[in-house]
């Protein structure tokens, strides 16, 4: 016990006593640095950069991240809404894989379907169904090469969806070429089409 | 112990927000386009459906189609109604497991007046397989003025001779041509059905309906 203590106090000197040419040596150092052009770093960019800029405990970091997750999932909902649409996020927009027997109707995709109707005449064909809330302003078709020919491609989610055509923002119509609604609930029937998951039907 | 709780709370935290995504966006959509007083009773119909576990969507579906038509808040409102009650009936009819395409299906065939039996066969006919296709087939020969029984005698024979979905497709076009060249709407389907059952080897396509039914060679 006495032989420690001993030896600590000799440990203690050695590092107490000074050490030639220390305040030399210090001052050289502090001479170079400041000759040192500082590193070119804005403001933003350096707490960016910096890898110290935000230490947090684990919990909170997780708190933080499902917070940051809640508010995009929020601000999804929000911007789904004041669109009134449904439809699901366009994975490709794929090759059409069939036909429909007449040529004119709903060419049904892997992933988005493409529909095709004949209006001569018209100035304006827009479609509506369920997957955009039944919008007349949501869904334009463009005319195609072929004068009264309009076109649109929509990606639609697997499952069943009714739809109808409105042309000159005014006249409803069904797709002549596509399966029809059993019921007519408001006066005229809607179509209906089937995405499944094995492909095009 | 401290993490496992922290781990699964933030499991639930994420997964809670994409289970109730739908709902809040029905119902905001709802609100957003139909009247304060028509919406309210529009989401109640909508929420005894969830309460049900029946598909919501085509309810919301049918209101916002209603206001895009500009029809009258008793007529939107009577609408969804009915196809609360129509879907009700589809899932009698097709069963606990039937998918939200096919209660929504057959919801429209039931409230055009195929009767409830007739999808019970169709579901008898096809235990496994999906029947959304038949009983849109089955929809679209009501719409062009076949009476509801002769469709639905159609489309079961059909599908009990084990035609699949494209054979009936097909069957639908034939029958609609028929009719939109002028023949009665009995006699096209009688003779779409005489065609695709001539056609149709029985039993090939039974359990797989998603195949084209092998087709008997002719001599």
């Amino acid at each position: 016990m006495e032989h420690d203590d001993r030896w600590d106090d000799q440990v203690r000197d050695a590092y107490r006593r000074p050490i030639a040419g220390e305040e030399r040596a210090r001052e050289q150092v502090i001479a170079r640095l400041r000759e040192e052009p500082a590193p070119r770093r804005s403001r933003w960019s350096g707490w960016w950069m910096d890898p110290d800029a935000i230490r947090m405990r684990p919990l909170l970091a997780v708190a933080s991240l499902i917070m940051v997750l809640g508010i995009g999932a929020g601000a999804g909902a929000w911007w789904a809404a004041s669109r009134g649409a449904s439809i699901g996020s366009p994975r490709s927009t794929t090759v059409v894989a069939r036909q429909t027997a007449r040529g004119i109707g709903a060419f049904i995709g892997a992933t988005a379907v493409t529909f095709v109707f004949r209006a001569p005449g018209a100035s304006r064909v827009s479609l509506v169904g369920d997957f955009n809330g039944w919008n007349p302003e949501a869904t334009p078709l463009r005319r195609a090469t072929l004068g009264d020919t309009w076109i649109a491609e929509v990606p639609l989610e697997r499952g069943l969806h009714a739809y109808a055509f409105v042309i000159d923002g005014s006249d409803w119509a069904p797709d002549p070429s596509a399966p029809l609604a059993a019921e007519a609930s408001f006066g005229r029937r809607n179509s209906l089409v089937v995405v499944s998951e094995g492909g095009p039907l | 112990m401290i993490r496992i709780l922290a781990v699964a709370m933030g499991t639930w935290f994420l997964i809670a927000p994409a289970t109730s995504f739908g709902d809040e966006s029905e119902e905001a959509r709802l609100r957003a386009r139909l009247g304060p007083e028509l919406a309210t009773q529009v989401i109640e119909v909508v929420r005894s459906a969830a309460a049900q576990g029946l598909p919501t969507s085509p309810l919301v579906a049918r209101a916002l189609e209603g206001a895009s038509r500009q029809a009258s808040g008793a007529a939107i409102l009577q609408a969804v109604r009915r196809q609360a009650s129509g879907l009700v009936a589809a899932r009698r009819a097709l069963g606990p497991n039937a998918r939200p395409a096919e209660l929504d299906a057959g919801a429209g065939a039931l409230l055009a007046g195929v009767p409830e039996d007739s999808l019970m066969s169709l579901k008898r006919a096809r235990p496994s397989g999906s029947l959304v296709i038949p009983l849109i087939v089955l929809c679209d020969f009501v719409a062009r003025g076949i009476p509801a029984v002769s469709a639905s005698s159609t489309v079961l024979a059909a599908t009990r001779a084990g035609a699949a979905d494209p054979a009936l497709l097909r069957m639908r076009e034939r029958i609609n041509e028929r009719i939109l060249r002028g023949e009665a709407p009995m006699g096209a389907s009688r003779e779409g059905l005489r065609e695709l059952l001539t056609k149709t080897d029985p039993g090939t396509a039974k359990g797989n309906p998603g195949r084209e039914p092998r087709e008997r060679r002719r001599p």
